[in-house]
């Protein structure tokens, strides 16, 4: 899987590149707009991380063009433009998502896998986690077989780590993909929420499945590394 | 009437001159033409005098008394001409004295004798008894026998005094009279001339942070007011120019912030993540990472703000009901009041129709029933209404919580403020939550009202305009 990242800052452009590189991606870096076209239309690449302020070639126009070449690569756009009007402006001119900084690099690469797999990571109707078990079509949890009685916001929340089960979840992405935006800045909510779900899922039991990563979020594993 | 508008005081000075304008003009007028009047009277009295004297009164030696008594009768008739005439030796005996006047303006028998004095000639004002009197002009008539007549000549000075009175009741009711037509048409005159002040002042008072842009209006006169009204714009012009300067530092600020900050918290979460990081560094990169996103929050809480203010309020503007946007929304965060053991109850019965941007106006929801939780203590309660009233949709969240000290109700929606630095220690908010909310209130028409005190809960409201049906 091979990735271009189009970022000007360099430092951030390392940062992702690193971050990439250590989830097993081989990942290039431009610097500019024009070298970023230049790669793009030389390369095959499977994704494109493309910021929009560039210097030279605008990135809002860099990703036109990619676009008009390549129907089909994922492009994830990176901004420090957070105004609704330019998210849905990059939308219509072909992003697959859009990312404002500064943003947890957590919530990159799940977005990243996300995108290569195109598609939601784990579309089967049963999930597992070790002995925890999601039924998707009727909501219903059950551990080692005995049947857990969740509320509707538990269950979106419980669902949404054992999708990604394994992978750390930002509270932010937590919050975004559970809840709404309107409740960026209440991160507290998650932590209010994981405690109602702890004490039904994880308390009655030796294996607690719901990990907490300081200073990052949360995330679902049975694995025994801490 | 405002007393101590400027029209006011200016139609109260013009009265006052004028008043004393009149009132000196008066005065003298009347005194002049009194004067003036006495002064020709007895002028006229006294040559009358001196003629009876020089050529009748001079001769008695050779006349004799009776020839003189009977010239003054058939040469000056004094009771036909309303005239006294006295002539009188100087021993003080009466040679003669005129018969009581055709039109009963005096008693001649009632003048009492001139005062003996020895002066050729003098005149007097004589008052009499009954209030009346009579302007005297004496001339002391000198014969060959060295004997010598005092001849008296006098009128009454009732019609002077008359024409003086009506002149004063002239005065008196003409001066009031042309002062009260001054005063109004002053006042009117003033308010005329003062009327772009007016509406200077109402433009102005209309001018705020929000409608920097507008400017007053200039009335092309030439005069002080268009001076007035240009300075003005120049100083609103200048204070705009701060704002927008102000405004830009805030989003380019928050904007050139995120780029470090996205570096520093990716790499953090690197390390955090990091296997060979030992467990005890491991919590300190957390902690460090917490505080990242807790500046990355104040940044992107800035930068909504400074979009608010550059008034990019709305990505949508559609009709929703406030009621269900605030039932739902309540039911989201209900976790976190159970969770503090706070009671929340509602009154959103009926659909309150406004226009808007969901997003932005569950942002106001959400920030005050996460403050109203955050400051109610545990067995408390909070409650949320939303009603109509008037041409207002009002979202009101009541909470039983630890108040706001009086001093700090007027401060808590300015951005950064915070009642006390401990008891929101660990929040995120930074003193923003309800500078949005103000901000936001503001862009939808509406605005927020707060009452509070120490001890007895905060009530926090919500207005904003129902949508037309």
């Amino acid at each position: 899987m091979r990735i271009l990242i189009v970022e000007d800052e360099r430092k951030v452009a390392e940062m992702v590149s690193r971050g990439l590189k250590a989830e097993r991606y081989a990942v290039d870096v431009a610097e500019n707009g024009d070298t970023g076209w230049a790669m793009a239309h030389t390369y095959d690449y499977d994704l494109v991380i493309l910021d929009l302020g560039l210097p030279g070639m605008a990135g809002s126009e860099l990703l036109r063009r990619i676009r008009g070449r390549n129907a089909r690569i994922p492009i994830l756009v990176l901004t420090a433009r957070d105004a609704t009007a330019s998210k849905v402006e990059n939308f219509e001119a072909g992003a697959d998502d859009y990312m404002t900084k500064p943003f947890a690099f957590a919530e990159l690469t799940v977005r990243v896998k996300a995108l290569l797999r195109r598609g939601p990571s784990n579309q089967a109707n049963v999930i597992r986690v070790g002995d925890l078990e999601l039924d998707r079509l009727t909501q219903q949890v059950r551990r080692g077989g005995r049947r857990i009685d969740l509320t509707p916001k538990e269950y979106a929340l419980l669902d949404y780590l054992a999708t990604h089960q394994g992978r750390v979840l930002s509270r932010t992405m937590i919050v975004e993909h559970v809840w709404d935006q309107s409740f960026e800045g209440l991160t507290n909510i998650v932590d209010v929420y994981v405690r109602h779900l702890r004490g039904k899922v994880d308390d009655l039991f030796p294996v607690k499945l719901i990990r907490t990563v300081r200073g990052v979020g949360y995330r679902l594993t049975d694995e025994e590394t801490p | 009437m405002n007393t101590r508008s400027m029209r006011f005081r200016l139609a109260v000075w013009h009265t006052a001159l004028l008043a004393a304008a009149f009132g000196v003009l008066g005065g003298l007028l009347y005194a002049t033409v009194k004067e003036y009047l006495y002064d020709s009277l007895l002028e006229t009295q006294a040559r009358r005098a001196r003629q009876i004297a020089e050529t009748l009164v001079a001769n008695t030696p050779r006349t004799g008394e009776d020839y003189v008594v009977r010239e003054i009768k058939l040469l000056y008739a004094p009771e036909l001409g309303d005239r006294f005439i006295r002539v009188t030796r100087a021993n003080g005996g009466v040679l003669y004295v005129s018969g009581p006047p055709n039109d009963q303006s005096f008693d001649p028998a009632e003048v009492p004798p001139a005062n003996a004095e020895n002066r050729a000639e003098f005149t007097r004002l004589e008052r009499l008894h009954d209030g009346r009197s009579l302007l005297i002009a004496a001339f002391r008539a000198a014969t060959a026998r060295e004997d010598s007549y005092l001849v008296e000549v006098g009128t009454s000075a009732g019609p002077v005094d008359r024409f003086a009175r009506h002149l004063l009741a002239l005065l008196a009711v003409g001066i009031p009279l042309v002062m009260a037509l001054a005063v109004v048409g002053g006042y009117f005159l003033a308010r005329r001339a003062l009327e772009p002040v007016a509406q200077i002042a109402v433009k102005a008072e209309n001018i705020t942070q929000h409608n920097l842009s507008e400017r007053l209006p200039v009335a092309k006169t030439g005069d002080e007011l268009e001076r007035l009204s240009m300075a003005l714009n120049r100083m609103i012009t200048r204070i705009d120019d701060a704002f927008v300067n102000s405004k830009r530092f805030v989003a380019d600020a928050s904007h050139e912030l995120r780029t470090p900050l996205t570096v520093i918290q990716g790499e953090l979460e690197n390390l955090a993540g990091d296997p060979r990081l030992p467990e005890e560094l491991r919590d300190r990169v957390g902690s460090t990472l917490e505080e990242v996103e807790r500046l990355g929050k104040i940044v992107q809480k800035l930068f909504a703000l400074s979009r608010l203010d550059a008034g990019e309020a709305q990505s949508e503007w559609v009709r929703l009901d406030m009621a269900a946007l605030a039932g739902t929304t309540s039911d989201q965060m209900l976790l976190l009041a159970e969770d503090k053991r706070i009671k929340v109850t509602r009154e959103t019965d009926s659909p309150v129709f406004v226009m808007g941007d969901r997003a932005r106006l569950k942002q106001v929801i959400v920030n005050l029933l996460d403050n109203a939780v955050k400051y109610t203590l545990p067995g408390g309660s909070v409650h949320i209404k939303v009603w109509a009233s008037g041409a207002n949709g009002i979202v009101e969240i009541a909470d039983t919580g630890i108040g706001i000290p009086q001093e700090a109700v007027p401060l808590v929606f300015e951005r950064f403020f915070r009642v006390d630095r401990d008891r929101s220690a660990g929040d995120a908010g930074a003193g923003l939550g309800l500078a949005i909310v103000k901000s936001i209130c503001g862009a939808h028409g509406g605005r927020v009202e707060v009452e509070s005190a120490p001890g007895s809960g905060s009530r926090f409201r919500v207005l904003l305009p129902l949508a037309s049906q």
